[in-house]
This record gives C-alpha cells, sequence and structure tokens, in this order.
C-alpha cells in the first residue's frame, strides 16, 4: 500500500492504494468518479484516457502510484472547460455517440485535437482519433463533430497549441513527485480541502467492526502523560513492534507494527492520523496497514482520554481500539486472540510508558513475540481488572 | 485484467536506481512510461515482484547535444521528440517517427528508452535507430558500455540488457544534408504495432546506404553493405535500380517463411527507397 497524494480536477486528493491500481481504478474505485471508462485494459480502446498534466494518456495502463504529484483531469472535471463545452454541443448536434460508452475518453482526445491540429484535416482528426474506439457511431458524426469545433475556434482567431502546451520532458504526470512514491511524508493540511476529503478514502473515519476496550494506570499526572502522548516517536518506541518508517510530524505518523500470533505472523505497514484534543485530554489516531505478505489490510483506531486519579497524581487511560481486517488474515482472525493480543500488547505498551515517564528506558521488550503459549497462558491468567488493579500498584508492570 | 500484486520503488537519482536494481534479489522490471510493460502487467504476462519507475530519475529525462550526436535520456518521450520539446539532429525524421508511434496518449507517456529495452520487433525506434545508425549507453553499478542498437536487440523481446543495467542514453548521429531519408510501416489499423517496416538512410554522394526491414518476428535485419539491393552500387538513381527480387530472398533467408509476409515487407521497404528518393 502507497499513500499517494495527487491532484484531481483541482482537488488535491490523498487515497492509500496497491502499487498495481490503475489510474483509472484510483478514480473510479477511490474518489467514486465513474466517468472514466474502463474497456479494453490495456492501452488499446481509449476509453479511460484522462488528461494528466494537462496532456491525454491512458488511465488503464498508467498505475495511479506512478502519478505521485500529478495533476489529474477526468471527464468530471471539464464540466466549465471551453473546448469541451464546444465539443458538448457538437456531438449533440453531430450525433457523435450513441451509447456514449467512448464519449468521455472520445472527448478528452477530441479537446487535446481541437488545441494542437492546425486545421480541420479530414485526415488528421481520424489519424488522432484512432486511439479511441466506438462501437457505434461509425465515427463520421464523432469526426464531423471534432472539425466543426475547430474550423469555429480557427474562424475566431483562436491559434493552435504545438504540443498542447506541454514544456517539460518526460512521461506526462512523471514530473511533480518531490518525493519518492511509495515514501509518503506529511500531508499539506492547508491543502486538502474537506470536500475532497470527504470524497477520498485517505486515512477516513469507519465504523470498525471489532471494537476493544482497555483502561490502565499510570503513576504520572494526566498533564505529564498526556504529552507524552504528543511525542510520536516516544510512544512509538514504548509500543512493542512498532516502528516508524518516516520521521512523523505531530498530526501524522508514518509506520509499521509487527505483530505475532502463533504461527501468524504479520507485518503491518501504514499510515497513520493522529488528532489531540488539549481540553479534555483525549486524541484519537485512525490508521491503515497492510501486510504485504498476507495481502490483508487494517483500519484502526485508537481513542484514548486520560482520568485523573489519585488526586491527579496518576492518571487512568481509557482506551477504545477498533479495527476491521480485510483479507486473508480477516480469514483466520479469531476476535478473542487478536482481543489477548491487544491487551497483552496495551500492558507492555502501558509498562513501557510508565518507564519512560519515569525516566528509564523502555525495557528490551521482545517487540511483537507473542507467542501462543504465552498468549493461552496469558488468557488463563489474567484478567482486565486484575492488571489494572496491578498497574495501580505496580508501575514495574512486568505483567 | 489487473496486474498480479507488486512492490513498487520510484528511485530519485540514476545511483538510487541502480543500487536497487543491484541489490534486487526477486523478479524486478524497470517502468518508465509503462506504455509496453503496463499492458503486458495487466495480462499477467509479465508479474513481477518489484516494479521500479525511473520516471522520477531527473538525469533521465535530458537532452545534450555533443558533437556530431544528440543524446537523449531514456525517459523522454515520443510526444517530446514529435513535439520538437527536444532538438532534432535528423532533419525530421525522428519527429516523423515519433508521431506515428501508436496514438497520442500512449506517446504523451511512452519513452524512447522504455521502448528500446522492451524490445518489441514490432515497435518503432528498434528499427527507425537502427537505419539512423545510434548507440546505446547501459549503465549499470559496475559501470557503463555502449552498443550499436542492432547489436542491443538480439530477438523478440529479447536484448543484451544485463541484470541491474539500464539503458540510460541514446545517441543519435546527425545527418548530413546529402542523406536521404525513408521509413514505412505497414499497419492495418492505425497506430497499432507493424506487421513490416521499412526504413532506408541513404547518401547516395558517399555511396552509402543503412537498410532495415523491421517487424519480422526477431530482430530486425541491418544491412550496412545493402550494395546489392540496389543492383551492386550506391548512385543517385538508387530508387530505380532497388532489386525487389534481392529483398525478397534476404526475407527467406531470415527465415520468413510466407510468401504472403516477405511481399507486405518487401513494399514497405520499396516504399521507404521511394520516399528517400522523392
Amino acid at each position: 500500500m502507497s499513500m499517494i497524494e495527487l491532484t484531481v480536477n483541482g482537488h488535491s486528493v490523498q487515497a492509500v492504494a496497491e502499487p498495481r491500481t490503475s489510474l483509472a481504478d484510483f478514480v473510479r474505485d477511490k474518489l467514486d468518479m465513474t466517468g472514466t471508462h474502463l474497456g479494453c485494459e490495456h492501452g488499446v480502446c481509449g476509453a479511460c484516457t484522462v488528461l494528466l498534466d494537462g496532456a491525454p494518456a491512458r488511465s488503464c495502463i498508467t498505475y495511479a502510484v506512478a502519478c505521485e504529484g500529478a495533476e489529474v483531469t477526468t471527464i468530471e472535471g471539464l464540466d466549465e472547460d471551453a473546448v469541451t463545452s464546444e465539443l458538448r454541443a457538437a456531438f449533440t448536434r453531430e450525433h457523435a455517440l450513441q451509447c456514449g460508452y467512448c464519449t468521455p475518453g472520445m472527448l478528452v482526445s477530441a479537446r487535446d485535437l481541437v488545441l494542437r491540429l492546425p486545421d480541420a484535416d479530414e485526415r488528421a482528426i481520424r489519424v488522432g482519433l484512432s486511439g479511441n474506439l466506438c462501437r457505434c457511431t461509425g465515427y463520421v458524426g464523432i469526426v464531423r463533430a471534432v472539425q466543426s469545433v475547430i474550423e469555429a475556434r480557427r474562424a475566431r482567431d483562436i491559434a493552435p497549441e504545438p504540443g498542447g502546451g506541454r514544456k517539460v520532458l518526460g512521461p506526462v504526470g512523471s514530473g511533480r513527485s518531490a518525493r519518492n512514491g511509495v515514501k509518503a511524508t506529511g500531508i499539506g493540511r492547508g491543502k486538502t480541502s474537506t470536500e475532497a476529503l470527504s470524497r477520498v478514502n485517505a486515512i477516513a473515519d469507519f465504523t470498525p467492526a471489532v471494537v476493544l476496550t482497555q483502561q490502565f494506570s499510570i503513576t504520572h499526572s494526566p498533564a505529564q502523560v498526556f504529552a507524552m502522548f504528543g511525542d510520536i516517536a516516544a510512544v512509538a518506541a514504548c509500543l512493542p513492534g512498532a516502528s516508524l518508517t518516516a520521521p512523523p510530524s505531530p498530526e501524522r505518523v508514518e509506520g509499521a507494527i509487527r505483530v505475532k500470533l502463533g504461527p501468524i505472523a504479520a507485518t503491518f505497514s501504514g499510515l497513520a492520523r493522529v488528532e489531540r484534543n488539549a481540553a479534555d485530554m483525549s486524541g484519537r489516531i485512525v490508521g491503515i496497514g497492510n501486510d504485504q505478505r498476507s495481502r490483508s489490510s487494517t483500519q484502526g483506531e485508537i481513542r484514548y482520554r486520560l482520568v485523573p486519579i489519585e488526586q491527579g497524581a496518576a492518571t487512568r487511560v481509557d482506551l477504545s481500539i477498533g479495527y476491521t481486517l480485510t483479507g486473508m488474515l480477516a480469514q483466520v482472525g479469531r476476535p478473542g486472540l487478536v482481543r489477548d493480543l491487544a491487551a497483552r500488547l496495551i500492558a507492555e505498551f502501558a509498562g513501557n510508558l510508565d518507564r519512560r515517564l519515569s525516566g528509564t528506558s523502555p525495557a528490551a521488550a521482545t517487540p511483537g513475540k507473542l507467542n501462543a503459549m504465552s498468549l493461552v497462558s496469558g488468557l488463563l491468567r489474567v484478567r482486565v481488572a486484575r492488571w489494572f488493579a496491578r498497574f495501580s500498584s505496580d508501575k514495574d508492570g512486568s505483567a | 485484467m489487473k496486474p498480479a500484486p507488486f512492490g513498487y520503488e520510484r528511485p530519485r537519482d540514476l545511483q538510487a536506481a541502480l543500487a536497487v536494481l543491484a541489490e534486487a534479489d526477486a523478479s524486478v522490471k524497470i517502468i518508465a512510461g509503462g506504455q509496453s510493460l503496463g499492458p503486458m502487467l495487466n495480462l499477467r504476462l509479465v508479474e513481477p515482484e518489484l516494479i521500479v519507475d525511473i520516471t522520477g530519475v531527473a538525469e533521465l529525462k535530458q537532452v545534450e547535444r555533443r558533437d556530431d550526436e544528440l543524446v537523449v535520456g531514456a525517459c523522454v518521450t515520443h510526444a517530446d521528440i514529435e513535439d520538437g520539446r527536444i532538438p532534432d539532429v535528423t532533419r525530421g525524421a525522428m519527429r516523423r517517427v515519433a508521431g506515428n508511434i501508436a496514438y497520442r496518449a500512449v506517446r504523451n507517456r511512452g519513452t524512447i528508452g522504455g521502448s528500446l529495452s522492451h524490445a518489441d520487433p514490432a515497435a518503432d525506434w528498434i528499427s527507425a535507430l537502427s537505419a539512423l545508425g545510434a548507440k546505446l549507453t547501459l549503465r549499470s553499478l559496475a559501470g557503463s558500455r555502449t552498443v550499436a542498437i542492432e547489436d542491443f536487440i538480439v530477438g523478440a523481446l529479447e536484448s543484451t540488457l544485463r541484470a541491474g543495467e539500464i539503458v540510460e542514453t541514446v545517441h543519435v548521429p546527425a545527418m548530413p544534408p546529402s542523406v536521404h531519408w525513408g521509413y514505412v510501416k505497414s499497419c492495418r489499423k492505425t497506430g497499432e504495432f507493424a506487421h513490416a517496416i521499412g526504413a532506408v538512410m541513404i547518401d547516395p554522394s558517399a555511396a552509402t546506404v543503412r537498410v532495415v526491414i523491421g517487424a519480422i518476428d526477431s530482430a530486425p535485419i541491418v544491412m550496412t553493405d545493402a550494395d546489392e539491393l540496389f543492383g551492386g552500387r550506391i548512385t543517385g538513381d538508387y530508387k530505380e535500380r532497388f532489386d525487389p527480387r534481392v529483398a525478397d530472398a534476404i526475407l527467406t533467408k531470415a527465415g520468413v517463411s510466407d510468401a504472403a509476409h516477405r511481399h507486405i515487407h518487401v513494399n514497405a521497404l520499396k516504399r521507404a527507397v521511394r520516399e528517400a528518393a522523392a
């Protein structure tokens, strides 16, 4: 999974997608923009043609991950476009479509021809449209429509634009990424319009399939704990199996967590959005992750609230952990075992947290190595109430 | 029609790209514009574990005029050449070849280096650049080497590119004004892969010629000593002296057994000769 950030129809969007996700599937499935059609899916029929950095490109054989930073314009983004408006009227007038399946790609290619061709030469238009197949019209109406728009614009002294105005070298869509496409870094907060976010699967809110609630207490004041929770690197260091794969920003973290449940081992790599509310000492971490090996994905949400106990000298941490697991691992996932795994992770986490706040380094914990034996014995031995009690009394946390 | 899962890396510079390729112990494919590899991935003909995207490598998107040649970075697109965004040392030859590759939407992403690396015998650059006498610089962490295009392609989709090696630049020699150029391909549908390609670069004043018969099922036939095609010598009336029977015999010898296919190839070449003489 990679976080892909690009501009679609003027909106900055981010979404997580596999590297193999085509740009067409990305806009259709992640952004719900189904105006881009898929026909042959190997670059021949032209139905999927979109504008990439202003130039037509096949979105079925262009992978979204390769378009990091690019400007994508789909048919939905051409509603107000002057050339496309003229073309739409001409398509209607000349009966240039019947079923409409090829039309979005046809309009994108036609627009490019209107911009580039010096005159309305029928042969040049036919050659130019040869990469867009239409099975209804026999092309006559389409060619006439494009001819009429070119003629009308040249008559209005609108000059052709050789090269469609492109100035840089290299594949369209490839030039804007300032960074390695697999390594996503901080989201430009201001850049993300709410409209775009609500439309995008980007670390979106979700309804977890499983919700676990846990509590533990720490012998430090809520203010200290809250400050500590703001230090993502420190928190990650306390979480068994967790590692950061990029420098975190206060509101965004990229990392991986290795979990092992008996013979089942998974390393979920992903991204998380961090929200904090100092007023009520609460926070939320919403993340998405993917395990390459088992091809499983998870969405997770951790909500915490810090409640003062012992006259404010200590803190009770109320946790709510929600997650949804999909893919191969979901088939073998047993909520009971996962619940215990989470509980044990939290126990270790709390112990490490306490030690860190006390100024000692986290125990040389065995990250994520929660093998089945200790898990089973854990299941038998430990009760939430018990370990809650123990954490209040035993800050060593050596459970 | 969806590719099998693959890992993806997008190195920032050439050194990083070569390092990734050198380290990769899994099956790895380089992708540039992806206009040949994309369809193969989608059809699951190719299922690499790792894809290394080199379109973020700025060094490969540069062009430099060096003495009597143009050095074209591997990630320069067909549309870059078609539109004249790079200098032309071939007096329009490369621009015309580029402008007739597939479709505009493909040319906007497809790259010269990618097309060559893919080594599809029916693709244009293999034949056109062989006729133009171009060379390639191939680079790996071990260093670089230069090969002529005709030595680079060894068969259908097979090149001399070694593991960890990448096509870095294409070196196109400047075409002297005395040279005549003809390039013709036969496609039943505009933009599809050619069924036959004929390319001729002929200099009657110097009595030199390079002839390419391309889009046969293996590496193109490149003839630098093609006098026999023109009755034994290269003169100004080469168009009249062109002997289709010699071309047919060459094709037979190269293993093109179908007479109809040979006919199409001979005619593509004949038209290329005619275009050169025009």
